[in-house]
């Protein structure tokens, strides 16, 4: 029975290595709220904090660290000074900024005896996971999205690390789908937020809403190509210098940007014929100039009533007001207006109003059904829902498992999952044995080796940087050397070095099918080799294939949770945890759980329950485990370990 | 004013945009109307609390006679170092009042809990009798504990996992029959056919069907299969004869096993319709039955047996027009059979119910009713569940032994007015003394099942300790299903919950 030796004995290591340990907390948000609160009544004493975001208003209904008077201020910073407030004695260090910077690197690592994520994007998990490995520290990995929730212990060499099992990859829609052949209603809310970045943002290449006239659907024949050239430079709309520039070369007049969006564009769409064989064609809409210009029901001056559904006539109205809300706050901004992009940020009123409307309205031109205000948020945003019940059920589990960490007990660590309610066997949690770490992992395996598909003629070294080693390899600052006997530099992290290679094609540097490459991140201590396989024909839209990954296909994290399940966690990811860490050197295999601010006095309690000796000393009774007790002699008769709570 | 009033409710709306999406506005509003009472602000208690007061709950009073101890400012996170000495009702109220300014937190100084067995059988007792839900929380040692007592709570809004639509394709309404009848699969352009529904299809093909079997459904997986082919013969050729890529085709045939279900009502909702208080409909009836009762008079006298019309269908493949015109055959339909539930209603009464009827309708597939044994029944030795206690001691580390050693623990204090172990120098008598409890408690209730010695080490060991990664957890839990509890939505647990924190395993019985 682990319970007896992890609660009987030896208390006071247990106790004094929580005082002494020195714990990361990454993130301080749903789970990193719970997670501060309960670590310093758990006796922490030595916590660093971190994290990169600012208080928003729809996290008070459960970061109970902040209130009102904190919105807009950092989380890292203020979770520390309400847990000061409560808990003066505890020494907290917060970082407002991301974990990812350069600047902790993997000795700030392995300052900790202990990592804790509590983090809401996997590529921040990604990135801790590797430091972890590298500074072999153990991780604690945890997440929570509506009433599920699951926490994971990751230990170097003992367990599966958080990359061992391919996740599904986030979905992304080809570009001609979001810009020719939407057929869903989250293509067309795609649309409206590359759309809002292209007029009040900052423009990006890979944003792109205007008709695309490279589908490869199309095949168009170059005579064909030419007219429409011709065409579309008369029409000076439809080729413009930049989407931004055009608006505000109209003054951002709400009637003409849409006439040029869901009318010109939608006629010029028309004319690639082709793409209309088989689908329905979209319809291209007139500005309603005969209607009245008056608010349908709902759409006041306080924004639309979330949950319904509107008319065209609604959006329009919506669509107007929302631009020239959007121009006046740009003008108000001056020169910053670039840095304001759209961030997922959809607890911003006027952005979220111009969203639903553009994405309604291409909707309806496009023939599907329009969405409500508050669903488009769930969608534009991956809005996960999330409560404080959630967070402190998983905050608990996540201090348990780390107090079977600290006494050495990793064997002892469990994958939990939190269910919506008892499964049909009863159980609210279901508690998975660790899986040991997968041998082709190309994160923890001893020499991580890895296998893409792409064409070397069509793949340039920037694409390789950008999409293939740091979005998809989670890198940060990747060097590429060519394994050609001759060493060859492609990518060099130090600025100014390799830039030139960047719009050059891999076959410029003679890597082809059987090429292979190594590639180092010196931040996460990573080396990762690169077998290249040259190939011609992968799937449309598909620039590079990951050999023996999940399909790119794979359906998203099911939310059902059955057993064993992942789920989702935080806002816009799937959690899954697991990962190494090293038992530290002075335990033993026994866990002490009560935990209370007092330091336990220096007498030790040697006596183990498993050497059969039941010899408590008697003097134990002025040990911390007494003052760690709800009686006391002092009041014999108080009885307050019973809560009991009505409800009416 | 009205514009006050709607700036409230927006930054409301933001504020607690991220759990609307859980429960919804009616839900929020159930929750904004509620006020719950605490007795003792315990760790467990204060987090359950916070776990409230963050979601907006309406208000709050805490009952405790305490004086706030150096222990308490330890593992309790809203009782600080200058709170000691002063009453701890009023020093938790404070600070889980600071969490949300829209509650109203209110506290009474009060002893009430002496003799915890004693005190929950008494207090169960009143709540019972005036049916208000009574939940019991406890965190001892390493253990977390629940029990729900509560006579009858209604659930409308259920929130099943994968409900099957009700789209009533065995037995189309006159509505539905007509607008199927409106669609000409063969006579059509190919452009509409390929943007026909797949409900459309699947009931155009069930038509066909029908003529060639003898107007029988395709029940087992083999006549599935068949009528799936016969739907697949339907996807128009090109001209080379190769089929076309018809994707709401497609659609239709991969939702062939739901759509076939049939139309039913399930035992469940059935057993609800048949109880007494069903049956015997007075002034003082809750709205639940009044409206349950008319929906069963609906599914008698109006639905030829079935329940009203739920009238959502999912999203499909389909143009918008034609999507439309048949989500709102469904809709209307339902309106249609929503008041006449109505009717109903009023006939039942003179007031109505002042829950929707659409909303009810529309889940009366779901409705469920849970009915917790009292804590008398669970205490009595004539009313104990014998059963349920010896068959889950078949796994001698379950747990259910918790539960038991729980029970000793308390007839432990009743002994000795303290709990085992909590002075460390009289752990090892301890130990001997809990043995006893443990054994008169099974020797009491002729429970035959053996408790091994190594539970009573542990829960001496305990000292009826409340750590606070332990009171987390259990206010987490706790919370939720008070809420479950006050919003009327998702199913709360019958009746007793165990978290074993040590091996993070949990488990619910009915006792």
């Amino acid at each position: 029975m682990v319970t007896l030796q992890l609660v009987g004995s030896l208390r006071k290591e247990l106790a004094d290595s929580l005082s002494t340990c020195r714990l990361l907390v990454v993130g301080a948000g749903g789970i990193g709220c719970e997670l501060l609160k309960n670590v310093v009544l758990t006796g922490f004493k030595n916590i660093e904090v971190i994290d990169l975001d600012i208080i928003d208003v729809s996290n008070l209904n459960r970061q109970f660290l902040f209130q009102k008077k904190h919105v807009g201020k950092s989380k890292a910073q203020v979770a520390k000074e309400s847990v000061l407030q409560f808990c003066p004695t505890a020494n907290i260090t917060a970082y407002h900024d991301s974990i990812m910077n350069p600047d902790y690197n993997v000795e700030f690592f392995r300052n900790f005896m202990l990592v804790m994520n509590a983090l809401d994007n996997r590529a921040a998990r990604n990135h801790v996971n590797r430091m972890c490995l590298a500074a072999d520290i153990p991780l604690i990995e945890s997440g929570t999205a509506g009433y599920l929730g699951q926490v994971t212990v990751i230990k170097k060499g003992l367990t599966e690390c958080y990359e061992c099992q391919p996740k599904p990859t986030q979905k992304t829609f080809p570009g001609c789908t979001i810009r020719n052949t939407p057929s869903e209603p989250i293509h067309c809310i795609v649309w409206a937020k590359y759309l809002f970045n292209q007029l009040f943002g900052e423009e990006d290449a890979d944003q792109e809403v205007s008709p695309d006239t490279a589908d490869p659907e199309l095949s168009w024949n170059p005579a064909d190509t030419e007219t429409r050239a011709t065409a579309s430079d008369q029409d000076g709309d439809i080729k413009r210098v930049s989407t931004k520039a055009w608006a505000r070369s109209t003054g951002y007049d709400p009637v003409k940007l849409f006439n040029k969006l869901f009318k010109d564009d939608i006629q010029y769409l028309l004319t690639m014929d082709k793409l209309w064989k088989k689908r329905k064609a979209p319809l291209p809409l007139d500005w309603p100039e005969h209607q009245k210009l008056t608010c349908p029901q709902g759409v006041t001056g306080m924004g639309l009533k979330d949950q319904r559904v509107f008319g065209v006539a609604g959006y329009c109205q919506l669509f107007s007001r929302s631009v020239e809300t959007l121009h006046s706050m740009l003008a108000d901004k001056g020169d910053g207006a670039e840095e304001w992009i759209w961030m997922g940020n959809c607890d911003d009123p006027p952005a979220m109003d111009f969203v639903t409307a553009a994405a309604n309205l291409r909707m309806y031109i496009f023939s599907m059904n329009m969405k409500s205000r508050f669903d488009i948020k769930s969608m534009a945003g991956n809005i996960i829902p999330a409560i404080a019940t959630t967070n402190a059920v998983i905050a608990g589990l996540i201090v348990l498992e780390a107090l079977k960490i600290l006494s050495g007990d990793v064997e002892q660590c469990r994958t939990i999952f939190l269910n919506k309610q008892p499964n049909p066997r009863k159980k609210l949690l279901v508690p998975c044995a660790l899986d040991p770490p997968s041998a082709n992992c190309y994160v923890c395996a001893s020499k991580p080796e890895v296998t893409v598909k792409l064409n070397v003629h069509k793949t340039l070294v920037l694409a390789l940087q950008d999409k293939i080693l740091k979005e998809k390899f989670g890198m940060v600052a990747p060097d590429v050397q060519i394994e050609d006997g001759k060493g060859t530099i492609l990518i060099s992290s130090e600025e100014g070095e390799t830039e030139a290679n960047n719009c050059k094609f891999l076959s410029d540097f003679a890597i082809r099918n059987g090429s292979r490459l190594q590639v180092d991140d010196f931040l996460q201590d990573y080396t990762l080799l690169v077998n290249v396989i040259h190939c011609e024909n992968l799937e449309k839209d598909v620039e590079f294939e990951v050999v023996g990954d999940a399909p790119d296909k794979a359906p998203a994290p099911t939310r059902s949770q059955e057993e064993g399940k992942n789920v989702a966690n935080g806002n816009k990811e799937s959690s899954e945890p697991s990962t190494s860490s090293e038992a530290p050197a002075e335990q033993n295999d026994i866990l002490l759980v009560d935990s209370d601010e007092e330091v336990p006095s220096s007498s030790t309690m040697a006596v183990s329950m498993e050497s059969g000796g039941h010899k408590r000393k008697l003097h134990d009774a002025e040990t911390g485990e007494a003052s760690a007790k709800r009686q006391h002699l002092s009041q014999p008769s108080a009885d307050d370990d019973n809560d009991i709570i009505a409800l009416d | 004013s009205k514009r006050t009033m709607a700036f409230t409710k927006a930054s409301k709306d933001q504020k607690y945009d991220r759990q609307l999406r859980l429960w919804g506005d009616h839900g929020q509003e159930e929750l904004e109307n509620a006020h719950v009472c605490l007795i003792n602000s315990t760790a467990s208690g204060t987090e359950i609390l916070k776990n409230l007061v963050l979601p907006g709950i309406g208000a709050f009073t805490i009952v405790d006679g305490h004086k706030v101890s150096g222990e308490d400012v330890g593992n309790n996170f809203f009782l600080s170092n200058n709170s000691i000495g002063r009453n701890r009702a009023q020093a938790a109220t404070e600070l889980l009042q600071e969490l949300n300014t829209d509650v109203s937190g209110n506290f009474v100084e009060e002893v009430c809990v002496f003799n915890y067995e004693h005190t929950c059988l008494r207090l169960g007792s009143v709540l019972w009798n005036a049916n208000i839900p009574f939940l019991v929380c406890r965190t001892y040692g390493l253990v977390g504990y629940m029990r729900l007592v509560v006579k009858e709570h209604t659930v409308i809004e259920s929130h099943p996992d994968n409900a099957l639509e009700d789209l009533r394709l065995d037995q189309p309404f006159a509505e539905l029959k007509n607008h199927i009848q409106s669609y000409d699969l063969e006579g059509m352009g190919k452009k509409d056919h390929s943007h026909t529904p797949w409900i459309i299809i699947v009931a155009k093909y069930l038509e066909k069907w029908f003529s060639e079997h003898n107007f029988q459904f395709p029940k087992n997986y083999k006549e599935k299969e068949a009528f799936k082919q016969l739907i697949r013969q339907g996807i128009l050729k090109s001209e080379k004869g190769t089929p076309e890529d018809e994707e709401n085709f497609e659609e239709a045939i991969k939702n062939v096993n739901t759509a076939l279900n049939p139309t039913k009502i399930s035992s469940g909702v059935d057993d609800i319709f048949n109880g007494e208080q069903c049956n015997d409909i007075t002034s003082q009836t809750p709205t639940f039955w009044v409206m349950t009762r008319a929906v069963r008079e609906f599914v008698h006298n109006d639905g030829g047996g079935n329940l009203p019309v739920r009238g959502s269908i999912p999203d499909m493949i389909a143009d918008s027009e034609k999507f439309i015109t048949l989500q709102n055959i469904y809709r209307e339909k339902a309106m249609q059979d929503a008041s006449v539930v109505s009717k109903h209603v009023e006939s039942l009464l003179q007031s109505v119910g002042k829950v929707c009827e659409t909303l009810f309708c529309k889940n009366a597939a779901f409705l469920r009713v849970v009915r917790c044994r009292s804590l008398a029944e669970e205490y009595s030795v004539e009313t104990v569940n014998k059963d349920a206690i010896t068959s889950c001691m078949d796994s001698a580390d379950g747990e259910m032994v918790l539960y038991l050693m729980l029970r000793s623990v308390d007839r432990f204090y009743q002994q000795h007015s303290r709990y085992p172990g909590v002075y460390n120098y009289q752990v090892e008598e301890d130990i001997s003394k809990l043995k006893l409890c443990v054994n008169s408690l099974l020797q009491e209730y002729s429970l035959n099942v053996n408790v091994k010695d190594d539970y009573i080490h542990e829960f001496c060991r305990y000292g009826a300790s409340e750590p606070h990664t332990v009171a987390s957890f259990l206010g987490g839990s706790a919370a939720q299903e008070a809420i479950k509890i006050i919003t009327r939505q998702f199913v709360p647990f019958n009746n007793t919950f165990i978290y074993n924190a040590m091996s993070q395993t949990t488990a619910t019985f009915q006792l």
